[in-house]
Parts: structure tokens; C-alpha cells; sequence
């Protein structure tokens, strides 16, 4: 058995570009601490990305990383995690990568149930485009896109990961590192997609006040919360006065690999004498 | 023109009347006497029923295209007939055969005098239902007459009929057996030939495969080791990701219904990134969405595999009809100077050797592969000899394993190194020390993003030195005709057969005329065309792109003005493949111009 792998094993070479004082410095850090108590293998790791500050998140780790297009991080993770479901593949991005153009992959990496976890680090504004609204912007807010003030509603991701049933939904807060390590150790054991929400502040486009007016409004679930009970789930999502951290949503069921394997791979093995060569399937184009 | 060893046949009806089914278990049938076939479907947009027709060319010798006029028409409803009028141009010696019982008046279908001399009218219907207890057979009565007027094989035609409903109780088929006998019978008994034709052909040949293109192409993919395909439905790519759906799982691969074509093309880069050797296959409008992944593919060198089978555009166009416009696209298509391989499968057997040789060239040399055939090839039938496909006998068509790095490589891992031809090694997860960051940012040799110029420079050369390399390796274009000809041809993709055969028949009649088609289309192999055109006097480039893209393309590379060589463009928009005969004409058009001048 070699050596045991410490959090710093996880860092790469490269430094971090983003602002001083933002969110994504604590959610690194935690995610190389929740690392080294997996201790995940860093050649059987893949952690990818779409576009956004947090989307230059995988460069700074020592695994096997990708920073690939503008929100398109799930389905590029399916097909890691589909080519090599002995690793672990962890999805990371932000609330525009993910929420806005990339939405639409979020719903049937859900209900496919890819053993995926995706960490989104929503800091409620496009920060490498330096200040425009995004999904999680909230109502009101004058950004550099919306002059006049926020037009749209304020997206409520965690409410639109328990409707499509994600097995796995928790939120937790860059200003609380050991929550947030917590967090992505449960998340990356759950079987299954699992969606990590990390309220991620941007000091610099959303003011640096952010992080007392989350701690203000955070509660931690307690153990009394079935995270199994779903209408329960969404009345936490809904409250939408406070941010209430912890595992929200949780529900088992079997992961899109266990399909393939049980219902697709062994139904199609057993129609046939081994693995097919190409004269045998030539055989169907007889006349 | 009248020819007994070549029969193009037409058959015509509503949804319901079995003219699909009809035509192959013609098509079956002939292939398993050893013919050679070539069978066009043409649907109209109802899901289900409305009206179908289908063009049946089977021959004695090999058939590089549909054939342009039909010979025989069967009719079984002239109603939905007529909606296909345009679609099969009738010899004007045609002979017809329809249902006795038709309910649209004679002088009311839309026949020249001369078409309506050998016409034979059979009560298919009246047949069908006396005979097999379905008015539902009469497209079987209709086999076993025609087998009977013009001397198709009859055996081969009631095996194939056996095979076709194998799977229901013995009643249907015996009832469908029956209903062949009795259109057999009928014309022994009832009809009396008048017409000339009747088809001769060498008998007990070997059997000949049956295969779509697409089915080709998913065939060749699995054969070059896919191990991971994702796609979204989109016509008239479909069959391939059924095909694959089906059969990979045999060999422990993974198929994967995305939500998009987005999510289709960075699913398979995600594989390829993983070591997986993947694909994905889409028609035009699936490609435009794709084409922001394809320039990933070419910034982060991972090997994929893209099928597009061209329909007509743009937009949502012709989804059902063949185009050939998206070529520049293919090349072009993404933002930046992204380095990609384009090749054009120019016939169904040619559909698998391209796309072994597109994972040939992606796996090798780390980049995205774009196989860009159409609907022409896509969704047509055609005979093949299996020797040609057999596993023992593919041994020329390469297959290649990505070269990984070495124990020396991966103690300090540059997955990007600049080499002599542009590949570096490529680890993947589960190699030990070949961690890297893959992306679409600009990056050094280590992979570490990089924003300044002298970088980029660097590293955009090195991506595209593969070409250089790639150009040295290939070498593979088709050549028609007399090298010494002073008309040349210059085509791509399916436009091959009728060109083939248009430039076999001119120089049959004494034209001297030559053709060139490429299969690597991108990177332009240049040597073989200089060589082309240098002793020309006259280059007609043919292709079914309005705008002319390919003689656009080719502009790029060859000065024909310097070589004194007058370039004819003979476009075609899509929707109806060229016919032989049209090809032909220009020929002889420039053939008589070159003659006046001389």
C-alpha cells in the first residue's frame, strides 16, 4: 500500500486567477481536503468543467481535468464517467454554465442517473464577463446587463434538482469549509448524480457584504430532516428567506451504468455466442 | 434503351399497398441469385400510410447508380402514382404493369401513346383476396406476375418471400406463397407477352450482401473497435445509431440516446478523453449545433469519429432528400483555424471503408474526423460482395490503437509536446503520471492555459503539422477513364455512380473523357489532381450544391487558369440525385464545343 495522499497532493502547479477573497478559494480548499479523506487516487479521477470562474476550478487539481465549452460539463462528464465507471468524475461549474446555457443537460443527467457528482459554485452573477445577471441573480439587482435593475425571477436551483428527481441534492456555503468538505464526501459516495449547490460569493460583482448576508440567512438541517421525504425536501427549497445547508433531497435508485450492465449489456450478450466478430454480423444482411 | 441484362424497375402505390416490402424481397431476391441491386425509396412525410415508391435496379453486371429511366412501372394505385410522376422518369418504351381494377379512368393517367403500348393489366386485388383470403397479398400477386412476364428468378423470389415473414404462423406464409402461385398463373394463363424484354442473366452465382449505407457505416465503425457512441435522432442518420444501439452492446460498447446534439458531441469527447474510441452520428442541422464541439476536439486533440449524412438545406430543408452543401461546413465549421479531416464516402461499400479509415486517422493522429456522406448513399440498398467485407479479408483497412506515452514520457508528462509530426502521446485516466488538464483554452505543452502569442503560434502549428503527415500517409482517389483525355471530370461523394457510369458510356462512344474523385476531401491531397489537370482542356466539376462549394474549394488549391484549363461548373441543387444522363449530355455538350474549337 503506498503512502496515504494529504490535500496538498491535489494541487497542481498552477494558480488560481480568481479575485482575492472569493468563494471558489474556500471551495478548492475543501474539495482537496474532501480528497485526501477519500483518498481518491489522482490517476483515476477526472474533474471537468464548462466555462465561468469556476469552471478554471479543475486546473488547479492534480487528476485527470478538462476544461471544455461554455455548458456543456454534464454531458462531457457522462461520457468520462460511461467510459470509465471506475473512476470517480466530478462535474464543477457555475450558476451561468450551469443554469443558463447549460440547463438543459441538467435534467437528464438527473434522470439518467449518471454516478456523477456535479458542484456548482453559484455566486448569483457572470463574473469572468465581469458583472452580468445570471439565473440566480436576484430580482432588482443592477448588474451591467440590467441597468434598470434584474428583470427576471430569481432561479431556484436546488427546487429544479428535486423536481427531476436527482438522487442526491445539498447545499452548502464557501464561508463554512468544513460543511462544504462534507458536503462533496457524501456526494461523491452517493451512488448515483449527486448535485452539490456551494453559495460561492463574488466579492467583486456582487459586493464584498455577501458573505455576512448569507451566514444571516443560512440554517444547517438538522438530523431531524428526512431527506428521503421529497414534499419535505421541496418546503426547504422553497423557503426562500433562509438557505437551509445540508443534504436536502436523497433518494437511491440504480445508476444508468447498472442498467446498461443489467438490462442492455446482458440482454444483448445473451443473443449471441460470445463476442460478435464481424463475419457474424454480416450474417443479418444475407438476403 | 431496352437491355435484358439490366431491369430498372418502378413500383408505385399508397402507404398500404406493400410496395416497400414488395421491393425487398425483389431486392433480396436478386441478391441471393447473385445480382447486382441497387433500390431507392422515396416516402412521402406521413409517419405512417400515404403514399411510396420505389426504384428497383437489377442487373446482370455491376450498377454504379439507379438507373435514369424505368423500364418497368408497376402500378398499384395510379393516384398515388402521380405524386411521384416527377420522381420516375419512364422510358418511353415503358411497359406497365397495374391492377385490373384501378379506379381512375385510362384516358385520365398521364401517358404518352407509345408508354401505353405493352401495358398489362392483372387483378391483383381481385388475386390477392380469392387466393391468400387478403386484399393485403396483392403486392405478392404482383411479384408472381411480373417474375412471370419478364423471367425474373422465381425460386429466389419465393424464398425470399418465405424469409420476409418468417417470423409470422405458417398460414401467412403460406397464404403468401399462394398468392405469388396465382399471380404466376394468371399470366400463364391469361396474358399474352407482347413486350420484348425479359431479363437473362448467369445464374447460381454467389449470394450478394444487402446493405444500406448507413448500415455500412455503422458496420465499419463497430469493425474499427467503437467503443462508445452517443447521438441524437435526426433523418437521415437515424439507422446508424439503431444499428449501433442494437449491436454494440454484443460487444460490451455503450450506446447513449442524448437530449441534443450538443450534448451528443462533448459526450463523445468525454469517452475519447477517457481512451474510449468514440462517435457520433447527425445529418446538416445536428452539425451546426455540433460544430462548437468539433472546434474542441481540434484545440484539445481528442480523437472522434462525426457522421454526417447530408440532407437537403438549408435549415430544416429536405430532411428526406440528398444535398451535397454541406461541405464547407465540414471544413470550415467551427471558430478559429480548427484542424479537422473530412472524408467522403462516394458509395455504400465505400461507407465502411471511410469510416474505418476516419477512426484510422482520428485515433492516430488526435483529432476530430467528419465523414460526410448523404442521404443518396445513406438510405439506399445495394448489393456488395461479401468477400469484400469478411473479416479474414478487411486486413488492408487498418485499424489504430492511440499511441500512449512511455514509462520515459510520463516522468514529466507534456500531453501536448510538440514533435516531429504534431502527435504527442495521449494518457488517460487510469495511467499513473499522465494526469494533464485537457481544454478548449489555448494552453502550452503541459497542458497549462496560455493567452499570450508566441503560444499560440507555437501550438497552432503543431496541431496543424498532422496534416503534412496525414497528406504523406493517403493517397486514394478514384480515377475513370483514359489518363490522356482532354475533358476531365472532377466530383465527390455520391456523385460518383453517375458520373462513373456517364464517363464508361461517353468513352463507349468514343468521347475521351476522364474522371477524378477524392475520398479524403480535407486536407486536399493536391499531387493527384495537378496531375489531373495538366493535359486538360476542359474541367466540368459536378456537384449538388447550388452555390458551387466544391468548385469553390477547390479554387483554393488549383490555379486551372494556369494550367489553361477552362473550368465548367454543372451544379445541381438537391433533393433528386443526378441522373446518368444528365451528366452525360454535358459531357457531350463540351465534348462537341472542344471538337468546333479544334
Amino acid at each position: 500500500m503506498s503512502e496515504a495522499l494529504k490535500s496538498t497532493d491535489y494541487k497542481s502547479n498552477l494558480k488560481p486567477i480568481w479575485c482575492a477573497g472569493c468563494g471558489d478559494f474556500g471551495v478548492l480548499a475543501s474539495l482537496y481536503k474532501a480528497f485526501e479523506e477519500l483518498q481518491l487516487q489522482p490517476e483515476n479521477t477526472a474533474v471537468c468543467s464548462g466555462i465561468g470562474c469556476s469552471s478554471r476550478l479543475p486546473g488547479y487539481i492534480n487528476a485527470y481535468t478538462f476544461n471544455g465549452i461554455h455548458g456543456r460539463v454534464l454531458p462531457f462528464a457522462t461520457g468520462v464517467k460511461m467510459s470509465s465507471p471506475e473512476s470517480t468524475v466530478i462535474a464543477v461549474g457555475g450558476d451561468g454554465d450551469g443554469f443558463s446555457i447549460g440547463a438543459g443537460h441538467i435534467g437528464h443527467a438527473a434522470r439518467k442517473n449518471i454516478d456523477i457528482t456535479y458542484i456548482v459554485m453559484d455566486n448569483n452573477i457572470y463574473g469572468l464577463t465581469k458583472g452580468q445577471a445570471s439565473p440566480t441573480t436576484p430580482l432588482g439587482v443592477k448588474t451591467k446587463t440590467t441597468y434598470y435593475g434584474n428583470m427576471g425571477m430569481t432561479f431556484n436551483p436546488v427546487r429544479m434538482l428535486i423536481a427531476y428527481k436527482a438522487s442526491f441534492v445539498a447545499r452548502t456555503f464557501a464561508g463554512n469549509p468544513k460543511h462544504v468538505q462534507e458536503m462533496i464526501v457524501k456526494a461523491i459516495q452517493h451512488p448515483g448524480f449527486s448535485f452539490v449547490e456551494i453559495l460561492s460569493p463574488c466579492v467583486t460583482f456582487r459586493g464584498k457584504d455577501q458573505f455576512k448576508i448569507i451566514r444571516d440567512k443560512s440554517t444547517y438541517l438538522d438530523g431531524v430532516h428526512n431527506a428521503e421525504n421529497e414534499l419535505a425536501a421541496f418546503d426547504i427549497a422553497n423557503d426562500e428567506e433562509h438557505f437551509a445547508m445540508g443534504v436536502i433531497y436523497k433518494k437511491l435508485r440504480p445508476t444508468y451504468a447498472e442498467i446498461v450492465k443489467e438490462h442492455v449489456t446482458k440482454k444483448a450478450k445473451a443473443t449471441v455466442n460470445g463476442t460478435p466478430k464481424i463475419d457474424h454480423l454480416l450474417e443479418q444482411f444475407q438476403p | 434503351m431496352l437491355n435484358n441484362k439490366n431491369i430498372v424497375i418502378g413500383i408505385a402505390g399508397s402507404g398500404g399497398d406493400g410496395v416497400i416490402s414488395a421491393g425487398e424481397i425483389l431486392v433480396n431476391a436478386a441478391s441471393s441469385e447473385g445480382l447486382f441491386v441497387f433500390m431507392l425509396k422515396s416516402v412521402g412525410a406521413q409517419i405512417r400510410g400515404g403514399e411510396s415508391s420505389i426504384r428497383v435496379r437489377v442487373s446482370d453486371l455491376p450498377v454504379q447508380s439507379q438507373g435514369d429511366r424505368i423500364d418497368v412501372l408497376v402500378v398499384l394505385s395510379w393516384k398515388n402514382f402521380l405524386r411521384f410522376k416527377s420522381e420516375l422518369q419512364l422510358e418511353e418504351k415503358v411497359i406497365i404493369v397495374s391492377d385490373t381494377n384501378d379506379p381512375m379512368p385510362d384516358e385520365e393517367i398521364p401517358l404518352t401513346e407509345s408508354q401505353r403500348e405493352f401495358w398489362y393489366k392483372i387483378p391483383f386485388t381481385k388475386l390477392a383476396e380469392e387466393h391468400a383470403g387478403t386484399y393485403q397479398a396483392k403486392n405478392i400477386v404482383m411479384l408472381g406476375a411480373i417474375s412471370e412476364i419478364f423471367s425474373l428468378p422465381r425460386e429466389a423470389l419465393r424464398k425470399s418471400i418465405q424469409k420476409k415473414f418468417k417470423n409470422k404462423p405458417t398460414e401467412v406464409i403460406e397464404n403468401n406463397i399462394k398468392a405469388m402461385v396465382a399471380g404466376v398463373e394468371y399470366v400463364k394463363t391469361q396474358v399474352v407477352k407482347s413486350d420484348p424484354l425479359i431479363f437473362e442473366y448467369q445464374h447460381h452465382r454467389e449470394p450478394r450482401l444487402v446493405m444500406q449505407g448507413n448500415e455500412a457505416i455503422a458496420l465499419g465503425a463497430i469493425y474499427a473497435g467503437l467503443d462508445y457512441y452517443a447521438g441524437y435522432p435526426i433523418t437521415p442518420s437515424t439507422e446508424i445509431m439503431e444499428w449501433i444501439s442494437r449491436y454494440l452492446p454484443q460487444r460490451d460498447g455503450i450506446a447513449m440516446q442524448m437530449e441534443d446534439e450538443l450534448a451528443s458531441i462533448n459526450a463523445i469527447l468525454g469517452a475519447s478523453f477517457a481512451g474510449k474510441k468514440s462517435m457520433t452520428a447527425t445529418s446538416g442541422p445536428g452539425i451546426s449545433l455540433m460544430n462548437e464541439g468539433i472546434g474542441l476536439a481540434s484545440m484539445a486533440e481528442l480523437p472522434v469519429v462525426i457522421i454526417n449524412v447530408q440532407r437537403g438545406g438549408p435549415s430544416t430543408g429536405l430532411p428526406t432528400k440528398t444535398e451535397q452543401a454541406d461541405l464547407m461546413q465540414a471544413i470550415w465549421g467551427s471558430h478559429g483555424d480548427s484542424q479537422r479531416v473530412v472524408i467522403a464516402p462516394c458509395d455504400v461499400e465505400d461507407c465502411f471503408d471511410s469510416t474505418v479509415l476516419a477512426f484510422y486517422i482520428a485515433e492516430k493522429y488526435q483529432c476530430p474526423v467528419i465523414v460526410l456522406s448523404d442521404q443518396f448513399i445513406g438510405h439506399r440498398k445495394e448489393s456488395i460482395n461479401p468477400e469484400s467485407m469478411r473479416g479474414s479479408k478487411v486486413g488492408f483497412r487498418k485499424i489504430y490503437n492511440r499511441d500512449t506515452p512511455s514509462a520515459e514520457d510520463l516522468k514529466d508528462y507534456h500531453r501536448f509536446k510538440i514533435t516531429e509530426t504534431g502527435v504527442s502521446p495521449m494518457s488517460y485516466l487510469g495511467i499513473k503520471g499522465g494526469e494533464y488538464l485537457g481544454s478548449g483554452i489555448e494552453h502550452d505543452e503541459k497542458g497549462s492555459p496560455r493567452g499570450d502569442a508566441g503560444n499560440h503560434a507555437k501550438m497552432i502549428e503543431k496541431r496543424w503539422k498532422k496534416f503534412e503527415y496525414i497528406k504523406e500517409e493517403f493517397r486514394f482517389e478514384r480515377f475513370y477513364g483514359p489518363e490522356d483525355a482532354k475533358l476531365g471530370i472532377i466530383a465527390w461523394g455520391s456523385t460518383k455512380g453517375a458520373v462513373k457510369e456517364a464517363v464508361l458510356k461517353a468513352n463507349a462512344m468514343g468521347i475521351s473523357v476522364g474522371a477524378i474523385i477524392p475520398q479524403i476531401i480535407y486536407p486536399f491531397l493536391i499531387e493527384p489532381f495537378k496531375e489531373f489537370i495538366k493535359n486538360k482542356d476542359s474541367i466540368i466539376i459536378t456537384e449538388m450544391s447550388y452555390a458551387g462549394q466544391f468548385r469553390r474549394y477547390l479554387r483554393g488549391f488549383l490555379r486551372f487558369s494556369q494550367y489553361g484549363v477552362k473550368v465548367i461548373p454543372f451544379v445541381k441543387s438537391g433533393g433528386a440525385p443526378f441522373m446518368v444522363e444528365e451528366i452525360l449530355n454535358k459531357i457531350i455538350e463540351e465534348w462537341k464545343e472542344m471538337e468546333a474549337q479544334r
